[in-house]
Formats: C-alpha cells, sequence, structure tokens
C-alpha cells in the first residue's frame, strides 16, 4: 500500500477585485478627487466589490513518491493552488494535510541579490528554501558542480549571464532535501542544455530517492518527462486527475490551448467568393491545438464561392511572431464555378522553430485581392515532437527554421 | 563531517513522520520553535544587509564611521552655538550622546518598517515565519550604532574621562530601546502591507519624534519652556524621552528630570505598543501575500 504524502480537501480561495468606477480614475486630478475622497469617507463609494474563486473545491490525494503534473491553461488556478500547498497563501476554505517536510521553488532564486557573490547567494538562498547551513555545508561542492559557475563564485551574481544565473539558483533548489518539492514554471527560463539537465535531475531525484514532486509547466514535453501522474485544472476546478499521458492527451484535446479551427466572419461587403473555414490538422486530418515541432501539419481552407471566378488564386503566408513573414506560397490561377472548395496548404518541408505564428490568407482574382485575413489566425508549435528528441537539434526555439544544415567534423 | 550527516539523516528520519496541517481556519500565533527553526535564515537575512549596505561605494565600511562622526559634528556644533551657558565641550557631549542613541532607535524604526515591502519578492514566493523579516533588519542598525558608540566613547574618554559606574546598565537600556522601536516599527511595517502610505508619513513622524525627545533639545529645557501643563505631561509619556535619558544616565551617572510615575507610564506604553504590533502582526500575517 502506498502512503499518502498529500492530501487536499475542499479547498477553495476567493480574491475580491476591485472595479474602479469610470470617470473617476480616468484623469490626473479625477484620481486626485478620489484619492482625498476616499481618505473623508469609510464608505468605499468608488469601488465595486467582486468576487473572484480562484480555486473552487479542490479534493485529492498525492501519493508518497509520485511525481504529479498539473497541467490548465493561463488563470486555471495552478498557481495559486501552489501557493497555498507551499502556505504562502492561506485558503479561503479546506484543509490541507501532508507528511514531511516541503520546500517550494516558484521562482527560481527568490531572494538572491545581486550584490551578493555566487558564495554567498547560495547560503541565502538555500537558508530561504529552508535549508540549514550543515545541508548547505555538505551539499555545497555538488551545488557549484551542477551549476558550473566554479570560476565566478566569488563574483556579484549582477555580474552573471541570465544563463549562469538561472544555473546557479536551480542548483541550490535542486539540491534540497525535503520529501515534497513543488516547482513551478521554472524551467522556462534557461537554454534548451539546461533543461534537460534540469530535468535529469529532477527524474534522479524522484526516483532515486522517493521524493513526491509538484509540477507546473506549459511545457508538455517536461511535464511528460518528469511526471507519471497528472491532474488538469480548469477555471478553478479539477476536471481530472489521472495518469500524464491520459491528462496531456485530455489537455490537447481540451482546446484550451491553441486554437485549431478558425470561423472567419462574413466579410462586409459582398464578393464573388470568402473564406468560410480554416482549420489546421495533421496529415491524417485530425485537427492540432498544437502543432508538435517537427511533425507535419497542414492548413485546411474552406471557401464559399457565390459568383464564378476567374484565374483565382488563394496565397497563404506564415509570419513569425515577430512580424517577420517566413514564407509564402500560392495556389495555381483556376477558373472556378459557384460551389463549395477546399483547399490544403501541406508543411511537410520546412520545421518551424517552436512558439506562435501568424496565418495570413488572401483571395484574388487576376492580381486583385479580394479578401485578406492577416490578424484572426495564430497556430502554436508546442516544444513537445519529433524534433526535440532529434540529437542534431539542440533547442527547439532558437531561430525560425529548424531544419538542421548538413555539418561535417573532420579531423585535419 | 560523519557527525554532520548522522545529524543530517537524523532530521530526514524525524521529518518524515512530521505532520503539518493547513487550515483556512488557522489562526497564527507566536511560534518561538519554528523561529529558533529558523535561525540559519535569520542569520543569512542579517548578514545579507550587512553585506550589502556599502557594496560599490569607493570607501566602503568607512561609511559606517564618517556617518556617526558627521552626525555628531553638525549637532554638537549646533548646539553649542545655540546654548552658551554650558561649556562647549560638555554640550557637545552631552548633544551626541543623544544623537548617536537617536540613530540607532530611529533607524530601527525605519528599517523595520520597510522590511516587509522591501522583502516582498520572499514573501510571495517562499513560506518563512515572517517576523524573521523585520528581525532581520535590525542588525545593521546595532552594528552602525556599535560603531558609532566606540567613536563617541574615544571623544569622551579624551575630553572628559571614564564614563560613570552606571555604564554597566547601558546593554538592558539599548535592548529596552530596541524593543520600543521594534514594536513601533512592526506596527508600520504590517499596515504598509496594505496602505503604502505608510512610507510617506513615516519620514515625518521620525521628525515629530526628534523634536520631541531629549536628542537636541533636553528635556530640563523642554520642562522650563513655557507650555501649557498637558503638553509637558504628553512629552513625558513618550517613551523615547526616559530611553534617552537613560541612556545619557549610563554615561553621565546622572538623571535628567527623573520622575518615578512618568517612568513607570512610558515602559508600561512600551510593552503595550509590542504587545499590540504584535497582535496586529499575527493577526494579519496569512494574508500579506494576498495584499502586498
Amino acid at each position: 500500500m502506498s502512503q499518502i504524502a498529500i492530501k487536499v480537501e475542499n479547498v477553495s480561495k476567493k480574491y475580491n477585485l476591485l472595479h474602479k468606477q469610470k470617470n473617476q480614475a480616468d484623469s490626473l486630478i479625477g484620481s486626485f478627487g478620489g484619492g482625498i475622497k476616499n481618505m473623508f469617507s469609510s464608505k468605499k463609494t468608488s469601488t465595486l466589490n467582486e468576487e473572484f474563486w480562484a480555486l473552487q473545491d479542490i479534493n485529492f490525494e498525492i501519493n508518497k513518491g509520485d511525481r504529479v503534473g498539473i497541467i490548465g491553461r493561463n488563470g486555471a488556478g495552478k498557481s495559486t493552488l501552489l501557493k497555498i500547498l507551499s502556505r504562502i497563501v492561506k485558503p479561503t476554505t479546506g484543509s490541507i494535510e501532508y507528511y514531511g517536510r516541503m520546500a517550494s521553488l516558484l521562482e527560481v532564486g527568490t531572494g538572491f541579490h545581486g550584490d551578493l557573490s555566487g558564495r554567498e547567494n547560495i547560503y541565502l538562498n538555500g537558508s530561504i528554501l529552508g535549508m540549514s547551513k550543515h545541508e548547505i555545508d555538505a551539499k555545497f561542492d555538488e551545488i557549484v558542480a551542477f551549476s558550473e559557475v566554479e570560476k565566478f563564485l566569488d563574483t556579484p551574481v549582477k555580474r552573471y549571464s541570465s544563463g549562469m544565473y538561472v544555473r546557479l539558483a536551480f542548483a541550490v533548489a535542486a539540491h534540497l532535501e525535503t520529501e515534497i518539492l513543488i516547482v513551478d514554471e521554472v524551467l522556462a527560463v534557461g537554454d534548451a542544455a539546461f533543461q534537460k539537465k534540469c530535468i535529469g535531475k529532477m527524474n534522479e531525484i524522484s526516483n532515486k530517492e522517493g521524493k513526491t514532486i509538484l509540477f507546473v509547466s506549459h511545457s508538455m514535453q517536461s511535464v511528460q518527462k518528469i511526471c507519471n501522474t497528472g491532474i488538469f485544472l480548469q477555471k478553478g476546478k479539477i476536471i481530472e486527475q489521472n495518469t500524464i499521458d491520459k491528462i496531456v492527451n485530455r489537455y490537447l484535446q481540451s482546446g484550451d490551448t491553441g486554437q485549431a479551427s478558425f470561423d472567419i466572419p462574413l466579410p462586409n461587403e459582398p464578393i464573388n467568393g470568402h473564406i468560410t473555414k480554416v482549420i489546421i490538422e495533421n496529415k491524417q486530418g485530425q485537427i492540432l491545438h498544437e502543432i508538435p515541432v517537427g511533425s507535419d501539419w497542414r492548413v485546411r481552407i474552406l471557401i464559399n464561392v457565390t459568383q464564378p471566378i476567374e484565374h483565382f488564386i488563394v496565397g497563404l503566408g506564415i509570419v513569425s511572431s515577430f512580424d517577420t513573414p517566413i514564407r509564402t506560397s500560392w495556389s495555381l490561377p483556376e477558373n472556378i464555378s459557384v460551389g463549395n472548395y477546399e483547399i490544403i496548404f501541406d508543411n511537410d518541408d520546412v520545421m518551424l522553430t517552436s512558439g506562435l505564428y501568424k496565418l495570413v490568407i488572401g483571395l484574388s482574382s487576376h492580381v486583385r485581392t479580394f479578401q485578406y485575413i492577416d490578424d484572426l489566425i495564430t497556430i502554436i508549435i508546442s516544444d513537445a515532437g519529433d524534433a526535440a528528441n532529434n540529437n542534431r537539434i539542440i533547442n527547439t526555439d532558437s531561430g525560425l527554421i529548424l531544419n538542421p544544415m548538413n555539418v561535417t567534423l573532420n579531423k585535419l | 563531517m560523519y557527525a554532520v550527516k548522522k545529524r543530517i539523516e537524523l532530521c530526514i528520519f524525524i521529518s518524515y513522520i512530521m505532520k503539518t496541517v493547513i487550515t483556512s481556519s488557522d489562526k497564527s500565533f507566536l511560534n518561538l520553535s519554528e523561529l529558533r527553526r529558523y535561525s540559519g535564515l535569520f542569520k543569512y537575512l542579517s548578514l545579507r544587509d550587512v553585506s550589502v549596505r556599502y557594496k560599490q561605494t569607493k570607501i566602503g565600511f568607512a561609511w559606517s564611521i564618517i556617518r556617526p562622526l558627521i552626525n555628531i559634528l553638525i549637532f554638537g556644533c549646533l548646539s553649542i552655538l545655540v546654548d552658551k551657558t554650558q561649556s562647549p565641550t560638555q554640550k557637545f557631549l552631552m548633544v551626541s550622546a543623544g544623537v548617536i542613541f537617536w540613530q540607532l532607535l530611529s533607524s530601527a524604526i525605519t528599517e523595520v518598517s520597510n522590511s516587509l515591502t522591501v522583502n516582498s519578492n520572499i514573501l510571495t514566493k517562499v513560506y518563512l515565519p515572517k517576523l524573521i523579516l523585520p528581525l532581520s533588519s535590525l542588525l545593521v542598525c546595532i552594528i552602525d550604532f556599535l560603531i558609532a558608540f566606540v567613536i563617541f566613547i574615544l571623544l569622551f574618554i579624551f575630553f572628559k574621562g571614564l564614563p560613570a559606574w552606571q555604564l554597566v546598565f547601558l546593554p538592558i537600556v539599548i535592548l529596552y530601546g530596541l524593543v520600543f522601536c521594534f514594536s513601533l516599527g512592526l506596527l508600520f511595517a504590517t499596515a504598509s502591507v496594505k496602505f503604502r502610505d505608510v512610507k510617506f508619513i513615516l519620514p515625518f513622524i521620525i521628525q515629530i519624534l526628534f523634536y520631541a525627545s531629549p536628542v537636541f533639545l533636553s528635556t530640563e529645557f523642554i520642562l522650563k519652556l513655557n507650555m501649557p501643563e498637558f503638553a509637558k505631561i504628553i512629552y513625558q509619556l513618550n517613551p523615547l524621552v526616559y530611553m534617552l535619558n537613560a541612556f545619557k544616565y549610563c554615561i553621565y551617572g546622572s538623571f535628567d528630570n527623573f520622575n518615578m510615575l512618568y517612568f513607570g507610564i512610558s515602559i508600561g506604553i512600551t510593552f503595550l505598543t509590542l504587545i499590540v504590533s504584535l497582535k496586529y502582526f499575527l493577526n494579519f500575517e496569512k494574508s500579506f501575500a494576498d495584499y502586498i
């Protein structure tokens, strides 16, 4: 029988949102007047209170040694849950029981001080995370070795590169001797090589030492690598608790992530043909909320033609999140009659790096564009995919195009 | 090394059986054993404040000698100009004694008041007994004071000879002063979590306290002034008055206008402040992260 490490019962968390009534804070004078008014009246006339339940009725149990991934979109309540578990904020209702020591890593380098040296920060940060001096002394060499900053131990950390800073901070936390470790999105920082190292370390500590880990991340790839079970949160409620693969699938299918099909509104002025829908899918025709990096995908565009169109061309452009056009493709010109059409753009040659991209679509007849969509469709290329396991690709998000060049190393 | 390892293993074993319960109705209380467990953190936070203080300055630690010296010189010289009844050195030393102790008290109030908002990044990211933050901000003030005190005593010995035997009471007076300033600071610190107005009003409060305490103007001088009686009573109820006079007593051996009744009341006010501020702090402690 497995032991219970954490037991959460009926936990809810309420926040009061203050809405300022509009006209007052609009101007400097208005807000100043409001401040004066607040000084003299005890009633808060200028604000409206609204209750917001960040978490509602959360119940779950976690067994000792489980590595639990908590998944949900922004605002689902993941961070609030972690904050309650780590005793930073107090639940509005409910109770939590846990066995053993707990350490939380909600941020890399909590309490790091830029003016202190790496050595001093190891001790400061370690003690903030709850380590005693003996523990830090005993682990000091390991921490330094893991962080790879031996040479700069006596340099103030404000002179560190951001990579060094993150490595040092994670190294301290990774050597915590607690039974329960709570980790929130900290792997989002740092480069891919470092992330791999961190994931390896987290696997190691959870396997060897039987540590219970609660892990929040938006990267399905790292969640799947680290965790064995998962909890899916949506709008402050638990949707499902299950094995991690089932939870990740459920999450990806929930449409809670990226959008896979886009309904295009009717154009304002009547035109001969218009786009009704744009769908992102894989080769087998399954829709993709997130496109796994390195895999093939295609864009299916549904078009309704109300009048015959001569010399009809559809153009599709992919634009990076920095507004850099990456590629544009056009269909061959054709004369088409009334009816519904679908046109498919296959992306099976260029591997795009992980991140957000915008699709731009134009319909034209003889070089005159009559429908142009440029800000409706955003796609996500997720960092979980084949390319992430390709050993010629170290970082799935550097640059725009991921296809590796042919590289040879010759001894001269 | 082996002993250390054994000790850690023992701690780990104990912590396995340890059970923690969090409920919504948790009441905070003064958990001294937890504070003791976090004594390492207390140490490192204190040391952080000390070692960061003069970082990236050209003369570094020399500032903690120069700053009190400048203060002593300004107020000492000013007092000689204003009051010509006493001998200049006498007056100079008397005022300097007040100034260095006042520096400790006022900086303790300020540092403790800011300790929570300054460390908000820690408060919102990790659990710790929150009382540690205001407590650890005191060390900087104490170290600055000790340096200033050594300077003062050297000046005193040079101009006047050895201080009175009452010097042995000094640690008690200093501790008592810190208790009051910590309590007052804690009150402001807790309020400032929700109301940052505290940050703006605090300098004025400190300034008022400066004139309402025998730092520059002695109690004797104030009580001789042509003031309504109630103002004089209020003046004597200020715990800082007896604190500063007690400090001077430890050095000179004579107490400026000692009155048993007011002395007792001012001690009462000090401990009342401590209780009220602790109560306020503990009631509110668990919600800090929601408001800060």
